[in-house]
């Protein structure tokens, strides 16, 4: 199914269409890996809304790129419960793991490393969100194993 | 009847209908409540600037004025005599100014700025933050008219809410959160349509600044002429601001009734026509066959004599429906009385039909049905009307682009309105009025005051014309009539023409006198705009030339007829004859729509012409845009807002033919084809198409597009 | 983790394993409470609801049947009605919605549709944080399952993904986003049971309230009530224990539980056997506790009574390692990150909170800083358009005031004290990371 037709499937599930903006910037995301001009364009397409709105709604939220971003994502939870347990050795094992400060993506493209806010795992510290799929008690020693992993295409 | 609701504001009694605004409350108690956000056009309020924060009896917290209405027995102190009202007004003036950069010695808005004002009034005199301000690149054109510092921007939301539910362009945004809100368009694209300007005037601070207007002028070497735009035929209320004899920036003048403080880009930005190159200072007088010499003003009079009488009888006078009603009588006068000519090419059809279906523009926002006809946009031909259209969508009115009658009939307060051609000077619209007992009806004429023009005409004598074997002489009055390629095959065939022109290139090879015009901005008159209402212009910059006025009476004294040189006096004079004898002084600074005593209540409308029978190929709308015309061609930062080479057609249509979005097409009829991007647009009709004029060549009439 | 629940009521049957599946679900008695309440008057079960004095788990702690009585019934208005369930979780400290979400989604489900019956609602919507991945795909099965089943009856029930953004769990910058916008709370009045969800009204609850509901209705209103702490906090709370804590969790409690007992009792105490040094209770936008009131009952009157706030059942224990000026620059630094923007002084004053915190980490700020601190923080409490301005002031303001010793010793060490050894040293913030947020010239 086309992303236009994808979108517009979505947008069936609720009394306007203009709901369906988050899931269709989304689609839009998996689709071209980041919300590129031509991705919001799209999307306003799909929606009837003008690039314009949709990138003003995309840049609202986390979520969603609008620089290209690496294939893959590591968010690691810096929040204070996490924090609290050293979350930030196990940031700063996977800057040096993959030669990047926080917000960059590696040089190859694969992978970006971000920081987050609470991703709700308070009890299993520290978080770290591998595409968006929770880890949960990571410890920086962990770090090189789930980065081989990704880079393996596990 | 409304309920009256008793409030008390800082100890001051006030009685206002209930669901008065409470800032408007407070007003009506002499109090002031300051806002930044606050602005009841733009819709419901926000309450994001949280300026105007008050005490509520009973209400632990401090509320936010603008978010709340009159109940009765309300208790409102606001920082006047509230200490927690004006802590709270402190603190938002505070966190205000903390990111601002406080450049008002070089900053256009200075003198003029409400954060300057509500500093000056409310504010701290000093400041506590010793951090780093947000700073951003500055400034950034957002498009070639328009400017932003995003550093001054208090982010008040006032420009974002305009672009999403006023004009409804959706352009303008704001992006990212929190902090690192900016406001901008999508990508690298100017904010472009025809009403972006009024962000300029919306911002409360010098973040969004008019581009013609950097560096330009202070607050106190300016005056605000209050006057009327001549653009089109809205005839919105502004403000020329002038420096030194000069307009340097046209501001909207809130006339509730006709354009509720927004203007279009045309009627903002286009006034830099006045210093065009081209302009013509002189009077030019044709040697030879295509050469051409400036003469002087004596030379010039002199010469005009001489064609004149030398045509005595044989007189053409084209109009360009862009004079001042006086200058259309003065011009009558001198020709009709004078040399007993009579013959006119008005530039458009006028129904007087549509007369007894006046109403306010402003009651286009409470019609529950407006029908909208005649194919040309409202945003290309009266930019203003299509704004009231879109508030009583926005109120829930239906609005609709075909004839339903049963909708029309059933509906309470429904609106008729026709922009485009085949409405027969309002006839049209006027009949379809008549017939299903519709009470207001708008017809948009294609010049700013060819009502006006057409009734001064008439009203200066009762001769009708002769006919006309041959024409001697061809009296071209304005650019808009030298223009028109109707006026300028007449000319081929008068024994001479003389031109009343702005523009050089214009005239320049083809009338054997040409005399200099002036501008709307640099006249004293009236002109009656699509409603009916008679405004008034005034003179905003001194004309590099004598005006029209003053030229004419001269001549007119030369074949003993009397024309004052000025327009209150040639008024009084008309105004006897068709405004019921309404002096100069009467007609206002905010017009109303008026009546005139003597005016037939009602003159029945021709009836419907038989609907065309629908033959082969497509019905080809070719129109005039918003941005095009001699005085648009001459500003170069409204270019980028000139029509693209397209042709606009319904889906239907498109998908008949195979032709997709954005492609590129031909149009064709009759052996002339032109090559243009197809534009599918939801609002056409099945069988018509619409091009831009400048882009649709020599097609008319029935036209075939193919991939 | 550990999940344990005495008694084990919103959690029930869900302890030691997951109900994921209808049939299991089913197996615990699980939508007999939304048959019985169908054979029910709305206005009945609104009555029970009241009656079981049930309150809003998100934070806000208001009457759970009193909101519902407030939306207008469907003869008296001519649009739909909504039900909007929050599970936009993102209040730092906090998991139990996710919980629920991963080990009972169909006590949700069966929730909202019994809350539906109470209002007449046909349309549910449930709003989750975009960071949920596995959690929705749980809950979207459970839906469908119901579905599939034919228990929705008229009730269309959509299941939708926010894209990370903690605003949106304020109940009306959730709407916005619902609706398609940017997040941005709106002003109240008018209020969502009016004119919520495309401006019509709109019941608004957090997952574990809703969850909450089947049992209000298994145990009976008067039994309920009777749990916890009446009259004002009554049933159990899935309390979310983390931080420094031998055994961190979620531990569905009676209200009433002191923060001593669940620290040490049920948490196992401090680990490593440290000194506890502050709690954070309720979340990270509430004043943080002092050792000295661990006996503290977390009910809403008790933890009033000392200026604190349950908020979504928080309790994040913080031992003597961690700098508070860097505790409070890093929740600082959250809500700066979270503010939305549209009202000028959370945009701003969070920004400027973070200035002078930073000024007073570095050893740079002045005793006249501190005070600035105080006053900004007191500026923005109470101005702003919803409580997220709040929601920083308030937590910083408490450290500021609590832990006044600790600042000042940053003064006179020009400096942090604690210098490498702080549990919280160097902790990044997104809100440094502007890789995402590009600001077009």
């Amino acid at each position: 199914m086309s992303l236009q037709a994808e979108i517009q499937k979505v947008a069936k599930r609720y009394p306007d269409s203009k709901s369906a903006i988050l899931p269709a910037l989304r689609l839009a995301q998996e689709e071209h890996g980041w919300l590129s001009p031509e991705a919001i364009e799209e999307v306003g397409e799909a929606l009837d809304l003008t690039p314009a709105y949709c990138m003003s709604v995309a840049s609202f939220y986390d979520m969603f790129n609008l620089e290209p971003a690496g294939r893959h994502t590591i968010e690691v939870c810096t929040n204070v419960c996490c924090g609290l347990v050293n979350a930030q050795a196990v940031l700063e094992a996977f800057e040096r793991e993959l030669d990047v400060v926080p917000g960059e993506t590696t040089a190859d493209g694969e992978i970006t490393l971000r920081a987050v806010e609470c991703l709700g795992g308070c009890a299993t510290p520290t978080i770290v969100a591998v595409d968006h799929r929770y880890r949960q008690s990571v410890k920086p020693e962990d770090v090189p194993s789930i980065v081989r992993e990704i880079r393996n295409g596990n | 009847m409304t309920d009256l609701v008793h409030v008390t504001i800082d100890e001051r009694e006030v009685h206002v209908p209930k669901g008065t605004g409470l800032v408007e409350t407070a007003l009506a108690a002499g109090v002031e409540i300051p806002v930044f956000c606050y602005e009841p056009r733009l819709g419901d309020p926000v309450g994001a600037c949280r300026m105007c924060l008050v005490e509520i009896e009973g209400n632990p917290k401090l509320q936010a004025a603008c978010t709340l209405t009159a109940t009765d027995g309300m208790v409102v102190r606001t920082a006047r005599t509230s200490g927690k009202a004006a802590d709270g007004q402190n603190a938002t003036l505070e966190f205000i100014l903390v990111n601002h950069p406080l450049d008002c010695p070089v900053c256009d808005k200075g003198g003029e700025c409400p954060l300057q004002d509500l500093t000056f009034r409310y504010g701290p005199g000093n400041t506590r933050m010793s951090f780093e301000k947000l700073t951003f690149e500055k400034p950034i054109p957002i498009s070639p008219t328009i400017s932003l510092d995003r550093e001054r921007c208090i982010l008040c939301y006032r420009c974002t809410r305009f672009s999403e539910s006023v004009s409804e362009d959706g352009q303008l945004v704001a992006r990212n959160r929190g902090a690192m809100s900016v406001i901008t368009t999508f990508e690298d694209e100017p904010y472009s349509g025809p009403f972006t300007g009024n962000v300029t005037e919306l911002c409360p601070v010098g973040a969004l600044l008019p581009t013609q207007y950097r560096f330009e002028g202070r607050p106190w070497e300016i005056q605000n002429v209050p006057t009327v735009c001549g653009m089109c035929s809205v005839g919105c209320n502004v403000n020329a601001t002038v420096r030194e004899g000069k307009v340097k920036r046209i501001l909207s003048r809130n006339h509730p009734e006709v354009d509720e403080g927004w203007i279009c880009d045309k009627g903002r930005f286009a006034f830099t026509h006045l210093r065009a190159e081209d302009r013509i200072v002189d009077p030019i007088k044709r040697i030879r066959l295509r050469g051409f010499e400036h003469v002087s003003w004596d030379d010039a009079v002199d010469e005009a004599e001489r064609l004149l009488r030398a045509a005595r009888g044989r007189v053409v006078v084209a109009l360009s429906g862009s004079e001042t009603v006086e200058q259309a009588y003065a011009l009558a006068k001198l020709v009709r009385v004078g040399l007993d000519s009579h013959e006119a090419m008005l530039p458009e059809e006028v129904s007087p039909a549509l007369d007894a279906y006046r109403a306010p523009l402003s009651s286009i926002r409470d019609a529950d049905v407006v029908v909208v006809l005649g194919d040309v946009p409202l945003e290309q031909s009266a930019p203003i009307v299509d704004l009231w259209v879109r508030a009583a969508r926005r109120a829930g009115a239906r609005v609709d682009t075909e004839l339903d009658e049963k909708a029309v009939r059933n509906a309470q307060r429904p609106v008729l309105i026709w922009s485009g051609p085949g409405g027969r000077g309002g006839a049209t619209i006027a009949a379809h009025a008549e017939r299903l007992g519709v009470k207001s009806a708008f017809y948009v004429p294609t010049t700013p005051n060819g009502r006006g023009v057409a009734d001064a005409w008439a009203a200066c004598c009762d001769d009708e014309p002769a006919d006309l074997e041959s024409v001697g002489l061809l009296i071209v009055s304005g650019d808009e009539a030298a223009n028109d390629p109707n006026v300028r095959a007449l000319a081929e065939k008068a024994e001479s023409v003389i031109a009343i022109s702005m523009f050089h290139s214009l005239v320049a090879g083809w009338a054997d006198l040409v005399l200099p015009g002036t501008s709307y901005l640099e006249r004293d008159g009236t002109y009656v705009n699509l409603e009916g209402r008679l405004q008034r212009l005034r003179r905003s910059a001194i004309p590099p030339a004598p005006d029209e006025l003053a030229w004419i009476s001269q001549l007119a004294s030369r074949f003993d007829v009397e024309v004052a040189p000025h327009a209150p006096v040639v008024f009084a004079e008309l105004s006897e004859r068709i405004y019921g004898g309404l002096s100069f002084g009467e007609v206002g600074e905010r017009a109303p729509l008026r009546t005139y005593a003597g005016a037939p209540a009602h003159v029945e409308a021709p009836p419907l012409p038989e609907p065309a029978v629908k033959g082969e190929g497509l019905r080809l709308v070719s129109y005039k845009p918003l941005f095009s015309g001699p005085a648009v061609e001459r500003v170069e930062e409204l270019q980028f807002q000139r029509p693209p080479a397209e042709v606009e057609l319904a889906r239907d249509d498109a998908k008949a033919r195979g032709i997709a979005n954005g492609q590129t097409v031909t149009v064709s009829h009759n052996g002339t084809s032109v090559q243009l991007r197809a534009r599918i647009a939801k609002d056409m009709h099945a069988g018509v198409v619409r091009i831009a004029r400048e882009h649709a060549g020599d097609l008319r009439g029935t036209v075939e597009v193919s991939a | 983790m550990a999940i344990d629940a005495q008694p084990a009521l919103v959690l029930g049957g869900a302890v030691e394993e997951p109900l994921r599946d209808l049939a299991s679900y089913r197996a615990v008695g699980g939508y007999a409470q939304l048959e019985r309440a169908r054979s029910m008057t709305p206005q009945q079960v609104i009555e029970e609801l009241i009656a079981s004095n049930l309150r809003g788990r998100g934070g806000a702690f208001f009457p759970t049947g009193r909101k519902a009585s407030f939306i207008p019934s469907p003869d008296k208005v001519a649009k739909p009605i909504y039900i909007t369930v929050n599970a936009d979780e993102s209040e730092p400290g906090t998991f139990k919605d996710r919980e629920i979400m991963l080990r009972v989604p169909h006590r949700l489900v069966e929730g909202c549709l019994i809350a539906a019956h109470a209002i007449q609602s046909r349309f549910v919507f449930i709003y989750i944080r975009g960071e949920y991945s596995a959690e929705y795909e749980i809950l979207q099965a459970a839906v469908d399952q119901v579905r599939a089943a034919g228990l929705l009856g008229e009730v269309q029930m959509v299941v939708h993904r926010g894209a990370g953004a903690y605003i949106c769990g304020e109940e009306t910058a959730l709407l916005e986003s619902l609706e398609g916008k940017r997040g941005q709370p709106r002003s109240k009045p008018p209020f969502p049971a009016i004119e919520g969800l495309y401006a019509s009204p709109t019941l608004i609850n957090n997952v574990e309230t809703i969850t909450t509901i089947p049992v209000v209705l298994q145990v009976g209103p008067e039994e309920f009530a009777k749990i916890g702490v009446p009259p004002d906090s009554t049933g159990t709370r899935v309390f979310c224990l983390s931080g420094n804590v031998v055994r961190p969790g979620a531990y569905e409690r009676p209200h009433g539980i002191t923060v001593r007992e669940l620290i040490y009792d049920v948490g196992g105490g401090i680990t490593g056997g440290r000194d506890l040094k502050a709690v954070m209770v309720g979340g990270s936008s509430f004043p943080v506790m002092t050792p000295d009131e661990l006996d503290t009952k977390l009910d809403a009157t008790s933890l009033g009574q000392k200026g604190l706030f349950i908020g979504s059942g928080v309790i994040t224990a913080i031992d003597d390692r961690a700098c508070i000026v860097q505790f409070a620059l890093r929740v600082a630094q959250f809500y700066m990150h979270e503010s939305c923007g549209k009202c000028t002084p959370c945009r701003v004053g969070t920004r400027w909170l973070v200035q002078l915190l930073r000024a007073v980490e570095n050893g740079t700020a002045t005793e006249h800083d501190l005070e600035l601190l105080l006053d900004v923080c007191d500026r923005i409490i109470g101005k702003c358009l919803c409580v997220l301005g709040d929601s920083a002031a308030m937590p910083v303001a408490s450290c500021v005031t609590k832990f006044s010793e600790e600042f000042h010793a940053h003064l006179e060490h020009g400096g942090c004290p604690f210098g490498a050894d702080s549990s919280l040293d160097r902790l990044f913030a997104p809100v440094d990371q502007h890789a995402h947020v590009t600001v077009p010239a």
